[in-house]
């Protein structure tokens, strides 16, 4: 299982429970708690809250060895256990590494650069987009790319599709389909929504285009390549592992990782993080714009979104490129955007619990929205399941803040801020896919959800 | 306020849920300085070595820690004087410890512990042996932080509390006093 509760270590406080947002977590208070998992969405917000340590005193000497074996970490890693914790999949990872073979592709999504630095003794929020590309290489990964890239390709094509719906009737209000444990919730509690997901795959799927563009232009065989993704995510692994996200042929994204596995993965590997030099990503799938990075946050998505959107339906350079309206943590909030002669009506959802209201909202015809953002995760990925566990609850806030401002911060310092405008976006268009929305689009970038009930066994 | 007796940190309702919280916020600001913790799990090298000791009953559980006796057995039964008083708080200094455990048995509250000893991220060894040196590990209120003690600060349930008897007396004989004066008898 993805999530997982330790029944030796979990002391029954709930504190869990309290945070999951699909109230999975089922158990007498002071026992330990089981998982239900027809409800569980795998967002990780548990494991990020529970501090039922292994402990030398209750557990005894030899316990943390036996339970760092059983949940297949690295020896390397020192830090304590808890009562909940996620698959580790860095044994797979290192196999990939070792076999001279196999060609490793590895991309990073956006809120892994503002995490990262955090488990190496960094400042909260520090932006470490360089430093995590040197790292990635320095372990051997034959191609360093990044989800930032995706995320811009996500954009000209969820943007399309939006224009597509509002143009030409179609279902509205259309919501994002770049967070798996939103897409599953969805899946399993509103399958009557479904129309209203945007067909586009999240981000980590549309790297669906490295065993194919990504093979084509290196002359790899894509039968040998291996695609690892580094995600701040715990649900990210499910999404990889659904039987339809295999369009290129093979399975297109091998294995997911979270931004503390890879932490791990360097300490391993006896990289001292903090001494790396700078280095870029490789091109040309690792070139990303402000708009990409900016998918790490509540808000984000909606943002680049409109970056874009503006300027393919109006022609005109969008007046301000930081669209303020749609920035904050409130947990659901809307804007009106003139874009044209259009009123673009837009809502963002932060925290999967603040969506129902939405939804029923939705279903009793009193939702009157063009296109809406949602996120499991408190203030977005940048809280993910998968990021730097913090030590103090109390530092939680300031946390949450100082990725976003990183976020932001970073997006800012980028040279090109709008997806459309990324030269390797063009590229791609030019020479491989031909149009946003068209048939190869369609083919790799683009998924129907609700197909399978088999999804949620794994 | 020059005070006569120690303050102490205690489990005061019966909120606690159990969460470790407590410990871990103990265990970290404790290791900031010398064993490189930070804000995140991840920059954890050691075994967690809490000063406080979450404790289970059948129905509830509490955080049971030192109460800074006045006389303090743990203090007068140290062989290697690595107990002494400090600003009012018993304080362990581990580097004199030889743990021979005399406090633990002392101690009628089972606020003290052995406990492996860290440096810079690493575990110390022992002089002329690969085994880990130990030390008594107690609460120490937190000294020389600002906040005052972290566990009192981060408890979600606000279940432990940093108490002064002095002021609470005080506190109870004025209340007490107020009462009296209403019942006519004076």
């Amino acid at each position: 299982m993805i999530i997982n509760i330790d029944k030796d270590l979990c002391t029954g406080c709930r504190e869990c429970a309290e945070v999951c947002p699909a109230s999975a977590i089922e158990g007498e208070k002071g026992q330990p708690q089981e998982i239900n998992y027809d409800k569980c969405v795998m967002c990780g917000q548990c494991i990020q809250k529970c501090k039922s340590y292994v402990s030398l005193i209750d557990h005894g000497v030899g316990v943390y060895e036996a339970k760092r074996a059983e949940r297949h970490l690295p020896e390397s890693v020192k830090e304590p256990l808890f009562a909940a914790y996620n698959n580790c999949n860095l044994d797979k990872v290192k196999a990939a590494l070792a076999d001279k073979n196999t060609i490793t592709v590895v991309q990073c999504a956006p809120a892994v650069r503002v995490g990262i630095a955090e488990d190496f003794g960094g400042e909260l929020g520090t932006v470490a987009a360089r430093k995590m590309a040197a790292a990635l290489r320095k372990i051997g990964f034959d191609r360093v790319y990044d989800t930032n890239f995706e995320a811009d390709l996500t954009i000209m094509e969820e943007g399309t599709e939006l224009i597509k719906r509002v143009t030409e009737g179609g279902t509205l209000p259309m919501f994002t389909s770049c967070c798996p444990a939103w897409v599953s919730y969805l899946e399993r509690n509103y399958p009557e929504l479904q129309a209203h997901l945007s067909t586009c795959k999240s981000p980590q799927q549309m790297g669906s285009i490295f065993k194919t563009y990504g093979a084509e232009i290196d002359q790899f065989d894509p039968a040998k390549m291996y695609v690892v993704s580094v995600m701040p995510c715990t649900c990210k692994e499910f999404e990889c592992n659904r039987e339809e996200m295999n369009s290129s042929g093979y399975q297109d994204v091998d294995v997911a990782i979270t931004t503390r596995e890879l932490a791990y993965l360097i300490k391993d590997m006896d990289i001292d993080f903090n001494a790396l030099p700078e280095e870029d990503f490789d091109q040309p799938l690792g070139l990303y714009t402000g708009a990409g990075t900016i998918f790490g946050v509540t808000g984000g998505v909606m943002e680049a979104a409109i970056r874009t959107g503006y300027e393919l339906i109006t022609g005109q350079p969008i007046p301000a490129v930081d669209v303020s309206a749609v920035r904050g943590s409130d947990i659901f909030r809307t804007a009106t955007l003139q874009v044209g002669d259009l009123e673009l009506k837009v809502g963002i959802v932060t925290g999967l619990k603040n969506v129902v209201p939405v939804l029923e909202a939705l279903k009793a015809g009193k939702l009157d929205l063009h296109f809406i953002e949602v996120m499991t995760c408190p203030v977005g990925c940048v809280s993910g399941g998968g990021q730097p566990k913090l030590l103090l609850d109390s530092e939680r806030d300031a946390a949450y803040e100082a990725r976003t401002k990183g976020t932001y911060a970073h997006d800012a310092e980028l040279p090109i801020r709008k997806s459309h405008e990324n030269p390797a976006i063009k590229k791609i268009y030019d020479d491989y896919l031909l149009e946003p929305n068209g048939e190869k689009s369609h083919h790799l970038l683009h998924t129907k959800y609700c197909i399978g009930a088999n999804n949620f066994k794994k | 306020m020059n005070k006569n007796l120690s303050s102490f940190v205690v489990a005061c309702n019966d909120q606690c849920t159990g969460c470790r919280a407590c410990e871990v916020a103990c265990f970290t600001v404790h290791n900031q300085k010398d064993n490189k913790v930070a804000y995140t799990v991840g920059t954890v090298e050691i075994p967690v070595t809490p000063r406080l000791f979450l404790t289970r009953l059948d129905e509830s559980c509490l955080p049971v820690q030192c109460k800074q006796c006045e006389d303090a057995p743990c203090l007068n039964s140290c062989t290697a004087k690595a107990i002494a008083r400090v600003d009012g708080v018993v304080y362990v200094n581990e580097d004199l410890c030889i743990g021979c455990k005399n406090c633990m048995m002392a101690c009628p509250f089972g606020a003290m512990e052995m406990l492996p000893i860290a440096k810079k991220g690493q575990a110390v060894k022992q002089v002329g042996s690969d085994e880990i040196r130990k030390s008594a590990y107690k609460c120490d209120l937190c000294i020389g932080l600002e906040d005052g003690p972290a566990c009192v600060r981060t408890c979600p349930h606000d279940v432990l509390k940093l108490v002064n008897l002095e002021e609470d007396g005080k506190e109870k004989k004025i209340k007490a006093a107020v009462a009296l004066t209403l019942t006519g008898n004076l």
